[in-house]
C-alpha cells in the first residue's frame, strides 16, 4: 500500500508537554488536508498518511510541505515486517546502471535479521537483478531505505523531501505583524509562523497619498502568507492625518521616527484590544535610517509591555529576498506602489534619534487624539 | 462624475451599442462562410472599408481590421521586417505598443535608432534627418502624443525621410488623431496608419491598419487567410460595424472647435494658480499639467473622491521606470511625478469642464497646504 511518511523535527526535544505540541501538529496536518480523503495514523516517531487519492499525491505533498513542525516526508510503500515481503518488493527494483546503497533502520528489534545483515542481503538481491548496477556507500545515485517500525509494518522509500521544520503553528500564541507591503515584513510573518506564532496583520495606509493598488497589494501579500500561517485578520488603519500633522508640525528629519513611534503605539493598542501577545516587524539592523539600534530604541521605547519580535534583524537583504522568493511573496512585494513609509520621505532622516528630542517633537502634536482617530478608522479584512 | 481621461478610452456612443448588438445577435454570420447571409456581411465589411478610406483621405491602399492599435502597430512594424542590414527609426515619444516593438527589433539584432523630442513635444526633425539613410527600412512616428497632445508635422516628417531614403516605409500611429483632427493620407503619403475604435467612442477590441501597398507587408499571424492573408482570424464583425458607424457620425471640425473651447476654459481656470504648469500643445483633446509640490497620483486619487477623473498617461509607472517621453522633452523626474493628464471629449459641456477645473484647483490647494 502506498503511504506518505511524515517526520517531525524539534518536537523530539520536548519533554512532558510534547503531547501538547504533537496534538497541535496533528490538528494542523488534518486541517491542511481537510479537502482530501485520507487515513491518518500515528506510529512511534512517525505519522503515516494512507488511503489517499494517488492522483492527488503531488497536491497533498505540496500542502504538507507548508505545515510548520514537519521536518521531512517520503512517499513509501507499506509492507508487512517480514523478510519475505520486503525481499519480494526489492526483487522488483530495476535501477539499470546506477549506483545504490541500502539503508535499513530497525526500530523493531524483534525483526529476525540485524540491520547490517538485512542491508547486505537486500543489496545482493538488487545486484542479482541488476547486473550493471554497483554499490556506492558514499555517494549513491539511488538510496533504498527500509524503515522497520514497531507497529509490525515496514516502509520502503527512495527519496526524502524536506519540509518547513520549526514548531506547530499556534503553539507559541498569536502576534501582530506590521505588514508594510515591502519585501521584509511578509518574511518576518513567515519566520515567526515557523516558530509557532499565529499572526494577525496591521497595515497603515495614507490615501490619497498611497493608492488603492497599494492596499490591494497588502491584501495579496497576506493571502500569499495564508498557506503557511493560516487565516489572517488584516487590520487596516488610515494614517493620513498623522503623517500630515507630523509633516506640518515636526522637524523633517524626525518625520519617520515619530511616525514609527505612533505606529508602535497603535500596534500595542491593537494587541491589547484583540489579545495578541507580541508585535512583529520586518526590521533588519542598519538596513535604513529607521532601523539603526538608536532608531529601534526610540521606536520600541513607546511599547509598554508587549515584546517586539524582529526575526529579520540579523539578515542581509539578499537573505531576506531569498526567503521571500521561496515563499512566493517577492513578486508581489516588488510591485511599484508607494507605501506610507515612502510618502513625505525627508531627504535626511535622522539615524541616531534620541528619546528627548522625540518627546520634544511629539509635544507639538496631540498624540492621543491622533491615535484615537486612527483606531476609529480601523477596518478589518478576514483573509483566508 | 466628470470624466477627463478620454485619451485612455472614451465611452461608447449609445447608438453604436445598437449597431454592435445587431451584428452580434442578428447579423452574426461569419463573413468567410459561403451562404447568402454571410456573404452579405462580407459585402458590408467591404463597404465599411471604403468608407474608412474616405474618412482617412486615402484614394488608394487598403484597410486591415485588427483587434486594436497594439496589433496594428505590431503588424506594421514586424510585418515590414526584411532580412539584411536594414535600419529602423522610432521616436522616443512612442506609445509602448510601438516602443516595445522597437526594443524587440533591437533584441533581434536590427539596428534601431531612437530620435528624441524637442521642447514642444514634437519629434526632433533635425535629429530625424541625421539618422535616416538609404538603409532605413521603416520609420514609425506617432501623429499626436498621448502624453502631451503634441502634434507631429507628418508632411514635414515624410519630406525629411524621402529626402534621405526614397524607399523607406513610414508608419504613423494615429490613435489620438483619427476622428479628432482632419486627416488626409493622400497628402501625408505614408505607408501605414494605425487607428483604434475605443479612442473615438467606438467599442474596445477593434481597430485598423491602413496599408498603402499590401505587397510590402507580411503577415505576422498564420491562419485562415482573412484580410488578404495579413490578419487571419474571424473578423470582429460587430466591432467593425460599430466602429464604422461611429466614425461616420463624428463631425471632426465641429468637435475640434468645441473641444478647443473646452481646453481653453480649463487652461484659463488652472492658470489662475501660479503653481500650475501648463504644457502648451496643439491638440485640443489633451492637456498635460504639472502641480508644484504635489504628486500627480495623489492628486488623481483625491480628485476621484471629488467626482473628477483625470489620467496619468504612462506617468503612473514613473516611480520606477521614469517617463521617457516627458523626460525627453526636458522635464525633471520630480516634474514628471507632479503631472497629470487631462483629456477631453466633445460631449463634455463647458460648464462641466469649468466645474472640474475649479475642483482640481481646490483639491490641489488643499493638498498643497498640507505638504508644502
Amino acid at each position: 500500500m502506498k503511504v506518505i511518511l511524515l517526520r517531525f523535527g524539534e518536537l523530539f526535544l520536548k519533554g512532558d508537554n510534547r503531547y501538547l505540541f504533537e496534538s497541535m501538529l496533528i490538528k494542523n496536518i488534518k486541517n491542511k488536508l481537510k479537502d482530501e480523503t485520507f487515513k491518518f495514523e500515528k506510529t512511534f516517531g512517525r505519522y503515516v498518511i494512507s488511503n489517499y487519492d494517488e492522483s492527488r499525491e503531488k497536491v497533498i505533498i505540496g500542502k504538507l510541505k507548508q505545515v510548520f513542525g514537519l521536518y521531512s516526508l517520503s512517499c513509501a510503500l507499506e509492507l508487512p515486517s517480514t523478510v519475505e515481503s520486503i525481499t519480494s518488493e526489492i526483487n522488483k527494483l530495476s535501477i539499470g546502471k546506477k549506483s545504490f546503497k541500502v539503508f535499513v533502520k530497525r526500530a523493531d528489534k524483534k525483526f529476525p535479521v540485524s540491520s547490517m545483515d538485512f542491508a547486505k542481503h537486500l543489496g545482493g538481491v538488487i545486484l542479482d537483478n541488476n547486473p550493471n548496477a554497483e554499490v556506492d556507500l558514499y555517494n549513491p545515485q539511488v538510496e533504498v531505505h527500509i524503515d522497520i517500525r514497531l507497529n509490525g509494518k515496514s516502509y520502503l522509500f527512495y527519496d526524502t523531501i524536506k519540509c518547513q521544520g520549526g514548531l506547530p503553528l499556534g503553539c507559541a500564541g498569536k502576534g501582530l505583524l506590521l505588514l508594510s507591503g515591502g519585501i521584509d515584513s511578509p518574511v518576518a510573518g513567515y519566520l515567526v509562523g515557523k516558530r509557532g506564532l499565529e499572526i494577525e496583520a496591521l497595515h497603515f495606509h495614507s490615501y490619497p497619498y498611497t493608492s488603492e493598488m497599494a492596499r490591494d497589494k497588502v491584501i495579496t501579500l497576506a493571502k500569499e502568507l495564508v498557506p503557511f500561517v493560516g487565516k489572517i485578520k488584516l487590520h487596516m488603519i488610515s494614517f493620513t492625518k498623522v503623517q500630515e500633522m507630523i509633516h506640518l508640525h515636526c522637524s523633517a528629519e524626525y518625520m519617520i521616527t515619530i511616525m514609527r513611534r505612533i505606529m508602535m503605539r497603535i500596534a500595542e493598542q491593537i494587541c491589547n484590544k484583540y489579545e495578541l501577545g507580541a508585535i512583529v516587524t520586518g526590521e533588519s539592523l542598519g538596513q535604513v535610517a529607521s532601523q539603526t539600534m538608536q532608531s529601534m530604541t526610540v521606536t520600541g521605547g513607546v511599547v509598554e509591555i508587549k515584546p517586539i519580535f524582529r526575526p529579520c534583524i540579523t539578515m542581509d537583504k539578499e537573505e531576506i529576498m531569498k526567503i521571500s522568493k521561496d515563499i512566493g511573496t517577492y513578486e508581489t512585494s516588488i510591485l511599484p506602489y508607494e507605501d506610507c513609509c515612502t510618502v513625505f520621505l525627508p531627504k535626511n532622516p535622522v539615524i541616531k534619534p534620541t528619546i528627548d528630542r522625540c518627546e520634544r517633537e511629539e509635544s507639538k502634536l496631540d498624540i492621543d487624539a491622533l491615535i484615537k482617530e486612527c483606531m476609529f478608522s480601523e477596518e478589518i479584512i478576514e483573509i483566508e | 462624475m466628470i470624466y477627463l481621461d478620454n485619451a485612455a478610452t472614451t465611452p461608447m456612443l449609445a447608438d453604436a451599442v445598437g449597431v454592435y448588438q445587431k451584428y452580434a445577435c442578428q447579423s452574426f454570420y461569419n463573413p468567410s462562410a459561403g451562404y447568402r447571409e454571410a456573404q452579405d456581411i462580407a459585402k458590408q465589411i467591404k463597404e465599411a472599408k471604403e468608407r474608412l478610406l474616405v474618412k482617412l483621405g486615402a484614394t488608394c491602399g487598403d484597410i486591415i481590421y485588427t483587434s486594436g492599435a497594439t496589433e496594428s502597430n505590431n503588424l506594421a512594424i514586424m510585418g515590414s521586417r526584411r532580412n539584411g542590414k536594414w535600419e529602423y527609426v522610432f521616436s522616443v515619444g512612442e506609445h509602448p505598443s510601438v516602443y516595445n516593438v522597437a526594443k524587440e527589433l533591437e533584441m533581434q539584432g536590427f539596428k534601431v535608432h531612437f530620435v528624441g523630442l524637442s521642447s514642444t513635444g514634437e519629434i526632433n526633425y533635425e535629429m530625424l534627418a541625421s539618422v535616416v539613410n538609404e538603409k532605413t527600412r521603416l520609420v514609425s512616428v506617432m501623429h499626436i502624443s498621448n502624453e502631451t497632445g503634441a502634434v507631429n508635422d507628418i508632411q514635414r516628417i515624410v519630406g525629411v525621410i524621402k529626402d534621405k531614403a526614397r524607399n523607406a516605409l513610414i508608419h504613423v500611429d494615429g490613435v489620438q488623431a483619427f476622428c479628432k483632427v482632419p486627416i488626409c493620407l493622400n497628402a501625408f503619403d505614408v505607408d501605414f496608419y494605425t487607428i483604434s475604435a475605443h479612442k473615438f467612442h467606438g467599442p474596445k477590441g477593434v481597430g485598423a491598419l491602413y496599408v498603402k501597398n499590401q505587397k510590402l507587408l507580411k503577415n505576422i499571424v498564420f491562419g485562415g487567410g482573412q484580410e488578404n492573408g495579413l490578419r487571419s482570424g474571424t473578423e470582429n464583425v460587430a466591432g467593425i460595424m460599430a466602429m464604422d458607424y461611429v466614425a461616420n457620425q463624428i463631425d471632426i471640425l465641429s468637435n475640434y472647435n468645441k473641444v478647443q473651447a473646452l481646453k481653453a476654459c480649463m487652461v484659463k481656470i488652472l492658470s489662475e494658480n501660479k503653481n500650475v504648469n501648463i504644457f502648451e500643445s496643439k491638440s485640443p483633446y489633451i492637456l498635460s499639467v504639472g502641480f508644484k509640490g504635489v504628486n500627480g497620483e495623489t492628486l488623481m486619487r483625491a480628485l476621484q473622491d471629488q467626482g473628477v477623473i483625470v489620467g496619468m498617461g504612462s506617468a503612473c509607472s514613473a516611480k520606477k521606470s521614469g517617463n521617457r517621453i516627458l523626460e525627453s522633452i526636458g522635464f525633471s523626474k520630480e516634474d514628471v511625478k507632479q503631472r497629470i493628464r487631462i483629456s477631453f471629449n466633445s460631449f463634455l459641456s463647458e460648464q462641466e469642464v469649468a466645474q472640474a477645473g475649479k475642483t482640481i484647483l481646490k483639491v490641489y490647494n488643499e493638498i498643497w497646504e498640507k505638504v508644502k
